[in-house]
This record gives C-alpha cells, sequence and structure tokens, in this order.
C-alpha cells in the first residue's frame, strides 16, 4: 500500500458511509484492480477477449461503482426523479405495477373471420384481456383476397378481410372480457379503422366502453418491414387522417404507435431504436400540429412497442433511456406543459428473432428471461409475448397457454414488480441508460438535420444504417462472437420435432374468394360505385380520407376496391433501394 | 402488373480471382426474390451481403412479387440460380408454381432454392415439385456460399474464349 493510498484510507474513515466522496471511491477503485483484480486475472485470463453488449457492442467493465456515475455527470434528481414524475425514468406510474399489473396481451390472426373469433374466444379464456389483430398480407398490402397477386397468402400470415362482413363474424366476441383490441394494418389504416367502426356500431358496441388501438405506423414499413402502397409523403397524410379523426371522434382510443418492435428485429440496436423510433414520432406530431392540435393534446395519443432481446441490460436500460427521451424530446423541441405529453405510452415484448428454431423447447426460456427484463424494465402498459414455436409456423394452441402462463409466472411468482423500478441506482444500470440516452439525442439530431425522418426515409439512411448491423450481428453468430445454444453452441446432432404444429385449412382460400365474389354480386353496386368515387375525390381535395371510407364500407365496398381507389390518386411506391444496405 | 425491379451488383469483388482460379469463366449469378406479399428481408439481406462477398453475381428482384415474374426475370436475367426468401405461409402454392413456370420457359436446369421459415412436412412437397434445396432459418451463410460454389463448380457449362 502506497503512503498516498493510505492517507485515502484513513480520510474514508474519517467520514461516515453516506458522505464518501466518488473522488475517494475512484480512487479505491484503482486499488482494487491494481491490488486485488490484476493479479487474480494474471492467473486466471479473462474467459473472452472482451466483453461486450450485445447490439451495441459497447464495452462492458468488470466492475461499476459510484465513480462510473459521477464521471457520466449523473445526477439522481435530474436523470431519475421519482415514479410518475418527470423525467419518468423510474416509470409513468406513480405506483409501478403495486395498483394494477401490465394489460397482458398475445398477436393472434389468421383464417376466416369465423375462425379468428374461435382463436381469440381461446385466448380471453386462458386469461388474456387484450387481443391483437393481424391481417394476412393480401389486406396488409391493399389487395382483395381474389385478386390473383396474393395467391396462397390469403389467411395466412393473418385474418383475411375483404369487407365489412368479415369483422362482423371476427367481432363474435364477448366484449364484456375483451378490453383492448389492437389492430395492425398500416398502409390501408383508414379503411381498416372505418370497417372496425362500422362494425362495431354493427355489434352495439359502445365505443367509449373499450379501446381500440392502431397501430397506423406506415413510415416504419417503408424502413424495414415493406407493407407500403403509397409513396411516403401519401401515407404521411392517411396516418395523419386516421390520428385526426380519433382525436376527434374516439379520443378514449389510440391512433397512432410506433413499432420500434419492428425496428429491432431489423438489428436496429438499442440506440439507433429510441433515435429513430423518436425522430419518426416527431415526423408524425409536426403534421398533426398542422391539423390545429396542440402538443399537450397530440403527445399524450403516442404509444410506442419496444422490444426486449436477450441482453437482459441492453433490454432493462433501453426501456428506462426510452421513457426519459421522450420525456425530454417533448419538453425540450415542442415545449409540452401536461405531464400527460411527457409520459411515454409503452407496451413491451420478448424479441422473436432471440428465438431458434433448433431445440424450440429452450425458446420457453429465452421468453422467460426476456419477460422478467420487460418487467424489471418497467413493462409499459401493456406486455405481450411470442410463442416458443414461431420459427416453425403460426402458433399451436399449447403454445398459446405456455405463452399466457409465462406473463403470469413473472407477474405473480418472481417479486420483479412488488416494488417500482427495482434495479435504479445500479452502477451498471444508471451507466448504461445514461449512455444510451446521450447517443440516442446525439444520432436523433443527425436525423433532424436531414430534415427528418420522412427526408431520411427518401435517402435510404435508415434502411442502410439497418442493412449493415443485419450482415454484421449474422456474422457475430456464424464465426461464434455470440454464442447462441442450438445454434452454435450445444447444438444436437441430430433433432427430433419436440413440438405440436398448427396446420391451416387448406381450402380457405377458397372458401374466402368465393365470399368475396358472392358478395360483389349481390350488394347495391351504384351506391359501392357513388362511394368509390367520393373516396377518390377526398383523395384528390385533401379531405380526411376516414369519412369517406366509412360510408364506403357500410355499403360493402370492399378493402381492396378502396385501396385500388387511392392507388389511382396516389400512385404506388416502388422502393428500388429497399435492400439499403445490400 | 408492376415490372420487376432490379438491384444489380456488378462489380465483382475480391473473391472472384478465387473463382477464376477456379476456370470458371464467369461469377456465378443468382437471382434473389421475396416472393409473394411477404416483406421480411433481414435474411435475404444478410444472405445477399454473404452471396457478394463470395465474388457472386447477385440481382435482387425487390418485394412483392408473382411467381410469374420471378420466372420471367430468371430467363430475361440468364441467371444459374433463383432463391426464394418465404416468411409467411404462402410458400406450399407459391414455390410448387414457380418451378412448374421456371419449367415451362425451358428453365427448368436453374437451381431452385428455398429459404426463410418453411416447416419439416412441407420439404417433401417442395423437394417433389422441383425445389432443389431448403436452407430454413439459421442457416448458416458459409453453409450456402459452399453448397453454390460446389454445385456451381460441378456444372458444365459452355467455356468461353
Amino acid at each position: 500500500m502506497t503512503a498516498e493510498h493510505k492517507d485515502q484510507v484513513r480520510g474514508c474513515k474519517q467520514t461516515s458511509d453516506a458522505q464518501n466522496s466518488s473522488s475517494t471511491i475512484a480512487a479505491e477503485a484503482q486499488r482494487w484492480q491494481e491490488q486485488t483484480r490484476a493479479p487474480f486475472v494474471s492467473e486466471n485470463p479473462e474467459r473472452r477477449e472482451s466483453f461486450e453488449t450485445q447490439a451495441l457492442k459497447w464495452p462492458i467493465n468488470p466492475l461499476y461503482s459510484p465513480a462510473d456515475l459521477e464521471a457520466l455527470g449523473f445526477d439522481y434528481m435530474k436523470d431519475l426523479g421519482f415514479p410518475g414524475e418527470y423525467p419518468y425514468t423510474r416509470g409513468t406510474k406513480a405506483n409501478g405495477h403495486r395498483s394494477n399489473f401490465w394489460t397482458m396481451t398475445q398477436v393472434t390472426g389468421f383464417g376466416k373471420g369465423e375462425e379468428w373469433a374461435k382463436r381469440a374466444r381461446y385466448m380471453l379464456d386462458q386469461g388474456l384481456s387484450g387481443l391483437i389483430l393481424e391481417h394476412d398480407l393480401a389486406t396488409t398490402n391493399g389487395y382483395d383476397s381474389d385478386d390473383p397477386i396474393v395467391e396462397g397468402e390469403v389467411g395466412r400470415a393473418g385474418m383475411a378481410l375483404d369487407s365489412l362482413e368479415d369483422l362482423e363474424k371476427a367481432f363474435d366476441l364477448p366484449f364484456d372480457k375483451l378490453q383492448y383490441l389492437m389492430s395492425v394494418c398500416n398502409a390501408p389504416q383508414p379503411v381498416n379503422l372505418a370497417m372496425i367502426i362500422a362494425a362495431l356500431e354493427k355489434k352495439n358496441v359502445d365505443p367509449k366502453d373499450f379501446v381500440l388501438h392502431i397501430v397506423n405506423g406506415i413510415l416504419i414499413e417503408y424502413i424495414c418491414v415493406g407493407r407500403y402502397i403509397y409513396p411516403p409523403e401519401h401515407g404521411l397524410r392517411l396516418a395523419t387522417d386516421c390520428i385526426e379523426y380519433i382525436i376527434r371522434h374516439h379520443p378514449n382510443w389510440a391512433p397512432i404507435s410506433i413499432i420500434s418492435a419492428q425496428l429491432q428485429p431489423a438489428k436496429a440496436n438499442p440506440v439507433q431504436e429510441i433515435a429513430f423510433s423518436l425522430a419518426i414520432a416527431c415526423a408524425y406530431i409536426d403534421e398533426t400540429l398542422k391539423r390545429g392540435f396542440d402538443i399537450d393534446t397530440v403527445a399524450p395519443y403516442f404509444h410506442f412497442v419496444v422490444n426486449v432481446d436477450m441482453d437482459f441490460f441492453e433490454g432493462i436500460c433501453k426501456l428506462r433511456a426510452f421513457r426519459k427521451c421522450w420525456a425530454r424530446l417533448m419538453k425540450e423541441r415542442y415545449g409540452a406543459t401536461n405531464p400527460d405529453a411527457m409520459k411515454i405510452r409503452m407496451m413491451t415484448s420478448p424479441t422473436t428473432i432471440a428465438l431458434t428454431l433448433q431445440q424450440p423447447l429452450n425458446n420457453i426460456g429465452r421468453l422467460a428471461i426476456m419477460a422478467t427484463a420487460c418487467a424489471l424494465g418497467g413493462a409499459g402498459d401493456n406486455m405481450t409475448t411470442p410463442l416458443h414455436d414461431e420459427a416453425h409456423s403460426l402458433p399451436a394452441e399449447e403454445a398459446i397457454r405456455v405463452g399466457a402462463a409465462l406473463q403470469h409466472i413473472v407477474a405473480h411468482e418472481t417479486g420483479v414488480a412488488e416494488t417500482i423500478d427495482p434495479l435504479a441506482g445500479s452502477y451498471y444500470v444508471e451507466t448504461l441508460t445514461k449512455q444510451m440516452e446521450d447517443a440516442a439525442f446525439a444520432e436523433m439530431d443527425k436525423i433532424f438535420d436531414m430534415g427528418g425522418a420522412v427526408k431520411a426515409i427518401e435517402k435510404g439512411y435508415f434502411q442502410r444504417a439497418l442493412g449493415r448491423e443485419q450482415y454484421e450481428r449474422n456474422k457475430d453468430v456464424e464465426e461464434g462472437r455470440r454464442k447462441w445454444v442450438g445454434v452454435n453452441h450445444l447444438k444436437l446432432a441430430e433433432e427430433k420435432r419436440e413440438i405440436e404444429i398448427f396446420r391451416l385449412n387448406d381450402a380457405m382460400e377458397e372458401e374466402q374468394i368465393a365470399k368475396v365474389r358472392e358478395l360483389r354480386e349481390r350488394r347495391d353496386q351504384d351506391a359501392v360505385n357513388a362511394a368509390l368515387a367520393k373516396v377518390k375525390a377526398a383523395a384528390i381535395n385533401g379531405d380526411n380520407m376516414v369519412v369517406s371510407c366509412l360510408e364506403a364500407v357500410k355499403v360493402y365496398a370492399t378493402h381492396g376496391e378502396l385501396c385500388h381507389a387511392m392507388r389511382e390518386v396516389f400512385g404506388e411506391y416502388h422502393a428500388d433501394s429497399q435492400l439499403g444496405g445490400f | 402488373m408492376p415490372c420487376a425491379r432490379y438491384l444489380v451488383n456488378t462489380m465483382p469483388t475480391a473473391s472472384w480471382v478465387g473463382f477464376k482460379m477456379l476456370k470458371k469463366t464467369r461469377p456465378l449469378r443468382i437471382l434473389l426474390a421475396k416472393l409473394g406479399m411477404d416483406t421480411h428481408t433481414v435474411g435475404i439481406t444478410v444472405i445477399a451481403h454473404a452471396l457478394r462477398e463470395a465474388g457472386m453475381e447477385v440481382i435482387f428482384t425487390g418485394l412483392k412479387q408473382t411467381p410469374d415474374m420471378v420466372a420471367a426475370a430468371a430467363v430475361q436475367e440468364d441467371v444459374d440460380v433463383v432463391g426464394i426468401s418465404t416468411l409467411s405461409a404462402g410458400h406450399t402454392r407459391s414455390l410448387p408454381k414457380l418451378a412448374r413456370l421456371l419449367r415451362e420457359a425451358g428453365a427448368g436446369d436453374k437451381l431452385l432454392l428455398a429459404g426463410g421459415v418453411i416447416p419439416e412436412e412441407d420439404r417433401q412437397l417442395l423437394e417433389d415439385a422441383g425445389v432443389d434445396r431448403i436452407f430454413t432459418m439459421g442457416s448458416d451463410t458459409r453453409d450456402i456460399v459452399a453448397y453454390l460454389q460446389e454445385w456451381w463448380l460441378n456444372k458444365s457449362e459452355p467455356t468461353e474464349v
């Protein structure tokens, strides 16, 4: 021990523990490194050359202490504050999940309306109170089931939706149990919204009694999902029409979600997820403000869906940084004053890209760990869980039951929800949270300097950035830098199928096609023609498209016909550089 | 119906030198396509990068292609291999149709590969219908590259002067 060091130790003893200055701790940490850790490591070399976070590849120190927080300028009141108060790092709810658990939801959607309703009733019986309705790719890309271009896709990746009749059948549900429905249909959003409103009217459901949540997330479709129809400027206009309609007519509903959980499987790292998502949110906000609303009214309508991957701490810190970045953005960029505007609405989910095709039962373990990370990160208002058999096929009933049980296990058996933000104050967690926040603001500034998210999409900025991440992170696995059980570690020479597989009814496509053709025969064609003409006129005149679509779906104009009417006005978008990183 | 859109990489990479040494007159040409409405592009982006890095000439059709569009593009671009990525469940219809269209267009000799989410139970049906090889999710790009290189080496071709 050096003389100088002895002085420091004596200095320590003279103060109480609570008053230990960080500089003393920094010196102590340095001493520990030299005297205790270094000799040990020279005897026991570390098991890898470098330790880094999984997605960001930020170096991970062997140890974090108050000295790290001091170096970052961490300030408890400024950086964390208290739950339910600005900057909401410790959560948007004043009592965390001690009053209510998050809403537990699961994705469903396949087949015809009546088949979807049967599956939805099963899921509600398993204890779920919210559902997500996914539509098939024919629907999300704006075609009817009998369009030759969608052959083989009808009712496959989600529910087929051609006309109001399909939704009337799908909504044969106990609406007393169903509190929340999320519908995913981005490019044709005004048509989809109109159909849901009309179907609820037919079922005499009071729209005030439950929450419809439309995703309405067209901008991310241009970046990585690809289910776009019209050019980005028109896509943004249609999304804004839906936001405006819902704020004015159904103020208890949710008109927009930024699905960061779509950027993440496209390999956005946590900083990109936060920055891209918030820059995209700003594009919708700026457009909505032009419709005559103020930020304190508009901001509370924005929802986010955020995935958590297997790097436990990257996931937890991302959720905490996300809340704080939104709060700061609303306050600093838009001058929001309403606390509701600064509280992010968030749904969390374990990611599907951590799941493996190999040894699928291992995925139950992964899902449990990721769901626990979601809960430790604050869980958000809702949590949804993917299922362990996703890499094999559409989910089987057993997988749905296990997925639902998993959330209950995290909620009731682990104790992670019994105190608020239990990992706060962890030197590592707070370091990573703050680093993510700083990096996300730097990345956002870059996007704003380009002219915002729509300009960045047109320039292919996001697409290129993600393409690079996709290739590099795949190489990490193939070259063994990232160990992945079943994929490049503990592989089985020969694998037997371990799970039950859900199969679709093959006759379903023909039945759906026959149904929409039969509908076109018996409906009032003159009324449909008049309604479609009104839709086109509204598209040209800049009127809110939801209004004219609502009239049209009520006389049974089909989904594809309405999308085509808008194609004639807006044109179609072809992204030549879809593989931006290519 | 919109035309197929191409993003052609014409710059041979360093490993093309390796191909020349293997006495091939040109690099393997592969058409990568997303068939149908499925628009998940992560897998195909990674494959495109890996094949290009291995010195192959990669052509991408863009999204939302029909079997007719892919078959026409394969013939027009005179590719050696057609690689389809599918993550929706429409593959049991669209892939057999593509294989049939390729045969009808006199292009049955082109290697037809499929990748993505394809349940084990569908493998036989697809192979019987003319899909030459299936690489499901989690396949190593180095295995795909090795498979294509071997196929290409063993394929007889008229030698150019």
